[in-house]
C-alpha cells in the first residue's frame, strides 16, 4: 500500500485537534468506564463488610466467584454479539439444555463405569457442542431466514427450555461422577478450576476482542454493517463466528453450572440472559452496537454477583438486587450517554 | 452475447455490458453498457432515480445484476462478492462514505486488509497496530489530509474530514480503478477542487476512475468522457468536449433526446 | 418470555392430552365397563388437572396417581396443565381460565396463591363446574367440593423433630438453623415454614432460625443462597430445605464445603435424586407427602360427586394425609414405596 501514493497536492494539512476530549482530570476519569466501575465494585466491598465483617472472607469471595464463573462466560459472548450489533437472548436457555444433556451423558457413562475425570471431560465436550449447536442455529436464523436476532434468539430460546423439559421430565439429573462437586471446591484462595478458567478465557476473549481481527470486525460490523461489506468482509461468516462463540460459551457455561450443582437442571440457567444482558450494560456496551470493552464487562459481572452475595450475607431482603441492578445500569447508561454526547463535534 | 456492439474488448479496463437490475417489479437498470480504460476518467451522471447507485453496487460487487456481464481486462469475472472485487483492485468510495464511525483513521483505512503482528499471533488475527497506524497517517498527509489524533473514532471528525479519510482510503489502495460516488459531498468548495485534484492524479497515474457527481462544473472540468443515465437506462455516451453545462443538463432531465 | 415457552409447552401440552384422549378412548372400548349400573355414570367425564409447576416431580406423581385413578373409574380422562417451570399465580391464573373457558367437567387446582386464585376459584364454582383443591388451598373454601392436602404444617412440624434428633438437641444450648423457600407465599411453602417454628418455639426453643432464603424455583439461586449461609455463619448446624430446588442446591452447597454429616440437612418431597442422596447421608431425613394419594383421591372425590348429580354425600370437605418421615434408617422397601413415581409418558 506504501507505494500507491499518488498524489501531492499543495494544499496544508488539516490543523490537528487537541489531545484529549475532556476537559478536566475529573472527566476523562468518568471517561473511562472500567476504572469507574473498579471503584464501584471495592466501594461495595467496602460497604459490605462495614454491615457484616464475616463478608471479607475468602470463603465469601470464593461463593462471588462461583456465582460470577457461568455468568462471566455468557457475558463474554453477549459482549461481542451486541457490539457487533445484535443480541442473544438464548444464552439462558442454552445454559441449561446443554447442562441437561451433559448430565445424560455424564449419568450414562457414571453408570456404565467410566472413570470421573473422563466423563467429566466428556461432559464439557458434550456441553461445548450443545452450545455451538444452538449458536449455529441462531446464526442460520438471522443469516438465512433473515430473523432479526431478538426474534431469532428468543425462539431458540423457547426452543431450548422445552426441550430441556421434555428431556427432563422435569427434574433435576443426576447420578454423575461423584467426584465432580470437587471441582467447584476453591484451590487457590477463593479460586477454583473452573473459575481459574474463566479468567484465563476473560483474558484471551479480551485480547482478541481489543487487538485482533476478530475483534475489529465485530466493531466495524456493529457500528455500520455497511463499512464492512463496503470493506470485503463477510459479514454473515463473521456473524455465524459471533453466535457460535456465544453458543459455545453459554455450553461451557451450562458445563459450569452442573459443577456447582452436580447435577444437570432444566430450570437452571433460565433468567441468565437478563444477568449477560446487565452485566454487558454496566460494563458500558450499547445496545445499538459497536460499543463496548471487554475489561467493563467482567467488572460488571463480578458487580452483579458481588450484590448478590452481599445482600444475603448482610440478611438484607433479597429483592433489593433487582432494585440495585436496576440502578446500576441506569447509571451505567446514562454515563454513556454523557460520554458520548463531550464526543461528538458538529460535522 | 456475440452482438455486443462495444468496441474491442481490451481496449477497457473495466466495463459493463448491458446489465439489468430490478427489485420487484420496479426496473433500477436496463441494459447499460458502460466501460472506463486506464487512465481515463469517466463522468457518471444522471437524475435522482436513473441507478447510478445501483450501477455503482454491481460495480463494486456489493450486488449481482440480474442480467448482462461484468468484464475486467477483457475477461468475464463473476462477482460475487466485495472481496473479490477488492482484491482485483477496484475501489470505491460509496456515497455514505462506508466508514465504520466508531472505529480510528487507522482502522477504517485497512478495514478488511489489516496488518498483523509476526508469527503465531499473527496468524491467529493479531494486529500490528502501531504499523497500521504509521502507513496510514503517511498516506493520509502525501494526500493533504491531516490525521487528528488517531486514537479517536472518525465519528469525532468533521463531515468533511471524513469523507477525506474515506477518499484517501480508496484512492490509497486503488490498482486499477476507482469509483467515487459524489466524492464532494460534505466538502466546501475549496476542499472539493482538492478532490478533482486527486482524481486528475489518479488518472495521471493510469487508474481508471469512474466519477459519480451531481455537480455538473466538476465533470465538465475533470472528465475525458460522460454517460448519462436516464430511468435506468443509458442515454448518451460521448466525450466531455460534446457537452456543455446546458446540454449536459438537458440530456440528464431528457429534455434533449437520447443518441 | 415466560409466556412464550408458556405457550410452547402448553401447546405440546394440549396436543399431548389429545393424543391421551384418543388412546383413552381406544383402551376404554375394548375394556369392560367396571363401575356403576345407570347411563348416566358411564357418561365420559373430563377433568383438567391444574398444578402450579408442572415439570415438578411432585405433581408429576400426583398426575400418575390421578390418572391411574381415572383408569380405574372408567371414562375419565385427566388432562395436566402448568406452567412449566414458574409457579407462581402470575403464570397460573391464565392457565386457569383457558381451562375453566373449554367448560371441563371437574377441575382439581393446586393454587399458586391463596388470595389472587380466589377469583378463579369462585369463577369456576359460577360456571357450575366443581372444584377439587390439592396440595394448598384458597381463602375462601365455602365453594370447593374438597380440599385434599399432605399437611404441610405437620409436615414442618415432623421436619423440626428430625432435625432436633439429628442434632441430638440438648435444652440450655443453642443452634443455630437456616430455611430455604422457593417463594414467600406459596401456602405448602408458608405453611411448613409456620409449622416447623411452632414446633421448635414449643419443643426446641434452642434451636434459632438465623435467616431464610428464597429460589424461586431455580436450584442454582438456592445453591448461591446456601453457600453464603454457610460461609456467613460458620457455627450453622443445620438447613431445612422446604422444597425441591432447596435441597438440590443444598446438597451440593454441602457436599463442596465438605460439610456432609457436619451440617444436618433435613429435605422436603421423596424425590428420586433426594431419596438417594439420603441414602448416601447427604440428607439426614426426609419429609415425604402422598402425592400421588392426593390425585388418586381428588380423581375419586370428583367423579363420585359428578355422577351422584353433585351429591356432597360420602364426601369430605377436607382431607389431610400424613407425612412420612425417611431416614437412613427407613427400610429400603419402604423407601422405594415413598419415592415419587416420575411420569413415564
Amino acid at each position: 500500500m506504501t507505494n500507491q501514493t499518488v498524489f501531492r497536492p499543495a494544499t496544508a494539512p488539516v490543523s490537528p485537534s487537541p489531545k484529549h476530549d475532556q476537559p478536566n482530570v475529573v472527566a476523562r476519569f468518568f471517561a473511562n468506564q472500567t476504572a469507574v466501575l473498579i471503584i464501584v465494585l471495592i466501594g461495595m466491598v467496602v460497604l459490605f463488610a462495614l454491615i457484616n465483617p464475616a463478608f471479607f472472607s475468602i470463603g465469601v469471595f470464593g461463593n462471588i466467584l462461583v456465582d460470577w464463573a457461568p455468568i462471566a462466560l455468557i457475558a463474554i459472548g453477549e459482549t461481542f454479539v451486541v457490539i457487533s450489533g445484535g443480541i442473544d437472548l438464548s444464552v439462558g436457555s442454552t445454559i441449561t439444555i446443554s447442562g441437561v444433556v451433559a448430565a445424560f451423558a455424564m449419568q450414562a457413562m457414571t453408570t456404565a463405569g467410566v472413570s470421573d475425570a473422563l466423563s467429566i471431560v466428556v461432559g464439557a465436550v458434550v456441553s461445548l457442542l450443545v452450545g455451538l449447536l444452538v449458536g449455529l442455529v441462531n446464526a442460520v436464523l438471522i443469516n438465512e431466514a433473515k430473523l432479526v436476532p431478538f426474534i431469532a434468539t428468543l425462539a431458540t430460546l423457547g426452543a431450548g427450555a422445552g426441550m430441556a423439559l421434555v428431556l427432563t421430565k422435569g427434574g433435576p439429573v443426576g447420578g454423575g461422577p461423584p467426584t465432580a462437586i470437587n471441582l467447584s471446591v476453591p484451590v487457590l484462595g477463593p479460586f477454583s478450576y473452573p473459575v481459574i478458567v474463566v479468567i484465563v478465557l476473560a483474558v484471551i476473549a479480551g485480547a482478541f476482542l481489543h487487538r485482533a481481527r476478530f475483534g475489529r470486525y465485530t466493531f466495524a460490523i456493529g457500528g455500520n454493517q455497511f463499512s464492512a461489506v463496503a470493506s470485503g468482509i463477510s459479514v454473515k461468516r463473521h456473524i455465524l463466528k459471533v453466535y457460535l462463540l456465544s453458543g459455545g460459551l453459554a455450553g461451557l457455561a451450562g458445563m459450569v453450572t452442573y459443577l456447582t450443582l452436580a447435577s444437570g437442571s432444566p430450570s437452571s440457567g433460565l433468567g441468565d440472559e437478563l444477568n449477560a444482558i446487565a452485566a454487558v450494560v454496566i460494563g458500558g456496551v450499547s445496545l445499538t452496537g459497536g460499543v463496548g470493552r471487554m475489561s467493563g464487562t467482567i467488572i460488571g459481572s463480578l458487580i452483579l454477583t458481588t450484590v448478590t452475595s452481599g445482600l444475603i450475607v448482610s440478611n438484607i431482603d433479597p429483592n433489593w438486587n433487582q432494585v440495585v441492578v436496576a440502578i446500576l445500569i441506569a447509571a451505567a447508561v446514562t454515563l454513556q450517554t454523557l460520554r458520548g454526547a463531550t464526543h461528538r463535534r458538529k460535522s | 452475447m456475440s452482438e455486443i456492439p462495444a468496441p474491442t474488448a481490451s481496449e477497457y479496463v473495466y466495463e459493463v455490458r448491458d446489465v439489468g437490475k430490478r427489485y420487484g417489479s420496479v426496473v433500477a437498470l436496463e441494459d447499460v453498457t458502460l466501460g472506463v480504460r486506464a487512465g481515463e476518467v469517466v463522468g457518471l451522471v444522471g437524475d435522482n432515480g436513473a441507478g447510478k447507485s445501483t450501477l455503482v453496487k454491481i460495480l463494486s460487487g456489493v450486488h449481482q445484476s440480474d442480467s448482462g456481464t461484468v468484464l475486467l481486462d477483457g475477461r468475464e469475472q463473476l462477482w460475487k462478492s466485495t472481496h473479490q472485487v477488492i482484491e482485483a483492485g477496484i475501489e470505491t468510495l460509496y456515497q455514505d462514505n462506508g466508514l465504520a464511525p466508531n472505529l480510528a483513521v487507522a482502522a477504517n483505512v485497512f478495514l478488511g486488509r489489516e496488518l498483523t503482528v509476526k508469527g503465531p499471533l499473527g496468524r491467529l488475527g493479531f494486529l500490528d497496530k502501531k504499523k497500521m497506524d504509521k502507513l496510514a497517517h503517511e498516506d493520509l498527509e502525501a494526500a493533504g489530509i491531516g490525521v487528528p489524533a488517531s486514537e479517536r473514532s472518525v465519528s469525532q471528525l468533521s463531515g468533511g474530514q471524513r469523507q477525506a479519510v474515506a477518499i484517501g482510503r480508496a484512492v490509497a489502495w486503488a490498482r486499477k480503478v476507482i469509483i467515487l460516488d459524489e466524492p464532494t459531498n460534505h466538502l466546501g468548495a475549496r476542499q472539493a477542487n482538492e478532490v478533482l485534484d486527486v482524481i486528475r492524479a489518479a488518472k495521471a497515474k493510469g487508474l481508471g476512475v469512474i466519477f459519480i457527481s451531481h455537480t455538473l462544473p466538476h465533470v465538465l472540468e475533470v472528465t475525458d468522457r460522460i454517460v448519462v443515465l436516464r430511468l435506468g437506462r443509458l442515454v448518451r455516451d460521448a466525450p466531455t468536449s460534446e457537452f456543455d453545462n446546458e446540454s449536459l443538463l438537458g440530456t440528464i432531465t431528457g429534455l434533449i433526446g437520447a443518441t | 418470555m415466560v409466556q412464550h415457552v408458556n405457550r410452547i409447552v402448553a401447546a405440546t401440552a394440549v396436543s399431548l392430552s389429545l393424543a391421551l384422549v384418543a388412546s383413552g378412548c381406544s383402551s376404554g372400548a375394548s375394556e369392560p365397563s367396571s363401575t356403576g349400573s345407570s347411563a348416566a355414570a358411564q357418561k365420559p367425564l373430563t377433568i383438567t388437572l391444574v398444578v402450579g409447576s408442572s415439570s415438578d416431580p411432585f405433581f408429576q406423581a400426583m398426575k400418575q396417581g390421578a390418572t391411574q385413578e381415572a383408569q380405574a373409574e372408567g371414562n375419565v380422562t385427566v388432562k395436566y396443565q402448568g406452567d412449566a417451570t414458574t409457579y407462581s399465580p402470575a403464570t397460573q391464573i391464565p392457565i386457569v381460565n383457558q381451562i375453566l373457558a373449554q367448560s371441563p367437567d371437574g377441575l382439581m387446582l393446586a393454587p399458586t396463591d391463596p388470595v389472587a386464585l380466589q377469583a378463579s376459584v369462585t369463577r369456576a364454582a359460577a360456571s357450575k363446574i366443581p372444584v377439587v383443591l390439592v396440595d394448598s388451598k384458597v381463602n375462601d373454601l365455602s365453594k370447593v367440593t374438597s380440599f385434599i392436602t399432605g399437611d404441610n404444617q405437620d409436615g414442618g412440624a415432623k421436619a423440626a423433630d428430625a432435625l432436633a434428633t439429628a442434632l441430638g438437641y440438648a435444652s440450655g444450648k443453642t443452634y443455630q438453623v437456616a430455611v430455604g423457600l422457593t417463594s414467600a407465599t406459596a401456602t405448602t411453602n408458608t405453611d411448613r415454614l409456620a409449622g416447623f417454628k411452632a414446633q421448635l418455639a414449643a419443643k426446641y426453643p434452642g434451636i434459632q432460625i438465623v435467616t431464610t432464603g428464597y429460589s424461586q424455583a431455580n436450584p442454582k439461586t438456592a445453591n448461591s443462597n446456601i453457600n453464603n449461609w454457610l460461609t456467613a455463619y460458620p457455627d450453622l448446624a443445620g438447613i431445612f430445605a422446604i422444597d425441591g430446588t432447596n435441597a438440590q442446591g443444598a446438597a451440593a452447597a454441602l457436599q463442596a464445603k465438605g460439610l456432609v454429616g457436619k451440617v444436618k440437612l433435613i429435605g422436603y418431597d421423596a424425590y428420586k435424586t433426594n431419596v438417594d442422596l439420603l441414602r448416601q447421608g447427604v440428607f439426614t431425613a426426609l419429609v415425604s407427602q402422598q402425592p400421588a394419594e392426593e390425585g388418586k383421591q381428588a380423581v375419586q372425590t370428583l367423579t363420585k360427586y359428578i355422577r351422584s348429580g353433585g351429591s356432597s354425600d360420602g364426601i369430605q370437605a377436607a382431607v389431610t394425609l400424613p407425612n412420612i418421615i425417611l431416614t437412613k434408617d427407613t427400610s429400603a422397601d419402604d423407601l422405594t414405596k415413598a419415592t415419587y413415581v416420575e411420569s413415564a409418558s
